[in-house]
C-alpha cells in the first residue's frame, strides 16, 4: 500500500468520525444507525496504520496487490450496508403505508360525524327563508 | 337466508371522467349493496367531484398507489364488518350488473375469492394483443407457482368473502396487486374461482399500462410473482391466516 494511499485513508477516516460525531450531537443520527460509520472508519484506521494487516490478509486469500484486499474489504463492507438500507426501507414504506391508511379511516370517520358541508350550507338558507 | 351486508370498494385515481356515471349507476340501480370510493390522492379533482356529490368515500393524505388504495378499502370492509367485499375499477371497465353473478359463488359457500374474467365467454371488451399476451404469460406463471388457472390475471373486478377480506386488510401487495394479490392468497389456502364477465373499454382517461409497457409489466410480474412464490410458505386451508 502506498504511502499516499495510507494518508488519504487516515485523513478520511478521520474527517468520517467527526462528521458522524457532529450528527449524533445535533441529534440528526441515531446513535444505533451511527455505530457503522464509526467502526468502519476506526477498521480502515487500523488498516492504514498497521498495513501488516493487509498485507497478511491479502496473501491469506490470494491477493496479487495489497491494495486490492483493501478495496475488497470497502466494496463487502458497503454491500452489507446497502442491504441493510434496503430492508430498512422496506419496512419503512410498510410502515408509511398503514399510516397513510389509518389516518385516511380516522378522517372518514371524522367527516362522518360532523355535518356535511352542504347540509350545513341548505340550513342556513333554510333559516334566513324563515326570517 | 340471512341477508349478506355487500360492501363494493371503488379505488379511483384521476377519475374524473368516469366516477360520477359509475356511482350514479350504482346508487340508482344497485341500492342493496353499500359502495366506497378511494380517492387516492388524484391531482384531477376527482375529490372535489365526490364531495360535492356528497358520495361515500375515503381520501388517502398521500398517493400509495392501487394496492394501497385497495388494501384501504378491505381495512374499511373488516371495520364494518362486511360479508362480501367487491373490489370494481373506478374507470368504468366493470359492469355492476355482473355484480349478482360474481357473489354467488362466495354466498353460496363455493369459494373464497371470486374473479370476474373476460376471457371465459370472449365478450366484449379484450384488449390489446400485446396486453393479452402477457396476460397469457402471467398465467402461465401462476399456474406454475401454485396451480391455480387464473385466465384473466389482472381483472380488478373480484370479490372477497370475510375471511379473505381480513386477509387482503393485513397483507395485500403493493407492487403488482392483481396478480400478486391471486399468489398470495391462493399459497395461504384460499380458493379462487372466475366467473365470466364482459368488460367495456374504458371511456375516459389513460389507462395505467400502456401497449409499450407491457411487455417491461410482464417480465417484472413474472419474476416478483416467482419470488413470491418462494418467499411463501405453503398453507392448507386449515392453517390460514
Amino acid at each position: 500500500m502506498s504511502l499516499t494511499l495510507r494518508i488519504f485513508l487516515i485523513i478520511s477516516c478521520v474527517i468520517s468520525v467527526v462528521y458522524t460525531l457532529k450528527k449524533i450531537r445535533k441529534a440528526q443520527m441515531n446513535i444505533d444507525d451511527s455505530l457503522y460509520w464509526i467502526v468502519m472508519s476506526v477498521m480502515l484506521l487500523v488498516l492504514s496504520v498497521f498495513p501488516q494487516i493487509a498485507e497478511q490478509a491479502a496473501k491469506l486469500f490470494g491477493f496479487i496487490g495489497v491494495v486490492n484486499f483493501v478495496f475488497f474489504f470497502i466494496i463487502f463492507a458497503v454491500i452489507v450496508k446497502l442491504f441493510q438500507i434496503a430492508i430498512d426501507l422496506s419496512i419503512t414504506k410498510h410502515r408509511l403505508n398503514s399510516l397513510v391508511q389509518k389516518i385516511a379511516l380516522y378522517n372518514k370517520e371524522l367527516k362522518d360525524c360532523t355535518v356535511p358541508e352542504s347540509e350545513r350550507e341548505r340550513e342556513t338558507v333554510g333559516r334566513a327563508e324563515e326570517k | 337466508m340471512i341477508k349478506m351486508k355487500v360492501l363494493i370498494i371503488i379505488p379511483a385515481y384521476n377519475e374524473s371522467e368516469n366516477i360520477e356515471r359509475l356511482v350514479d349507476n350504482l346508487i340508482e340501480n344497485y341500492p342493496q349493496y353499500d359502495y366506497v370510493i378511494v380517492n387516492d390522492c388524484s391531482s384531477d379533482g376527482t375529490e372535489e367531484i365526490i364531495r360535492r356529490r356528497g358520495y361515500n368515500y375515503i381520501s388517502l393524505p398521500v398517493n400509495l398507489g392501487i394496492g394501497g388504495g385497495v388494501q384501504c378499502g378491505y381495512l374499511y370492509a373488516v371495520q364494518h364488518d362486511y360479508d362480501v367485499a367487491i373490489q370494481i375499477d373506478g374507470d368504468g371497465q366493470h359492469d355492476p350488473a355482473y355484480i349478482e353473478e360474481l357473489i354467488r359463488p362466495i354466498i353460496e359457500g363455493k369459494t373464497d375469492i371470486a374473479i370476474g374474467s373476460r376471457f371465459i365467454k370472449k365478450e366484449g371488451f379484450q384488449t390489446s394483443f400485446m396486453r393479452r399476451f402477457g396476460i397469457g404469460i402471467i398465467k402461465f406463471v401462476i399456474k406454475m407457482c401454485c396451480g391455480v388457472t387464473i385466465t384473466d390475471t389482472t381483472s380488478g373486478f373480484r370479490a372477497s368473502n370475510k375471511a379473505a377480506t381480513k386477509y387482503f386488510s393485513m397483507h395485500y401487495a403493493n407492487d403488482y396487486p392483481e396478480p400478486e394479490a391471486i399468489v398470495e392468497a391462493s399459497l395461504n389456502g384460499f380458493k379462487i374461482l372466475e366467473v365470466p364477465v364482459v368488460m367495456k373499454e374504458r371511456r375516459g382517461g389513460i389507462s395505467s399500462i400502456n401497449a409499450k409497457r407491457s411487455v417491461y409489466y410482464m417480465i417484472k410480474v413474472s419474476l416478483a410473482l416467482i419470488v413470491c412464490r418462494i418467499g411463501t410458505r405453503k398453507r392448507k386451508r386449515s392453517e390460514r391466516i
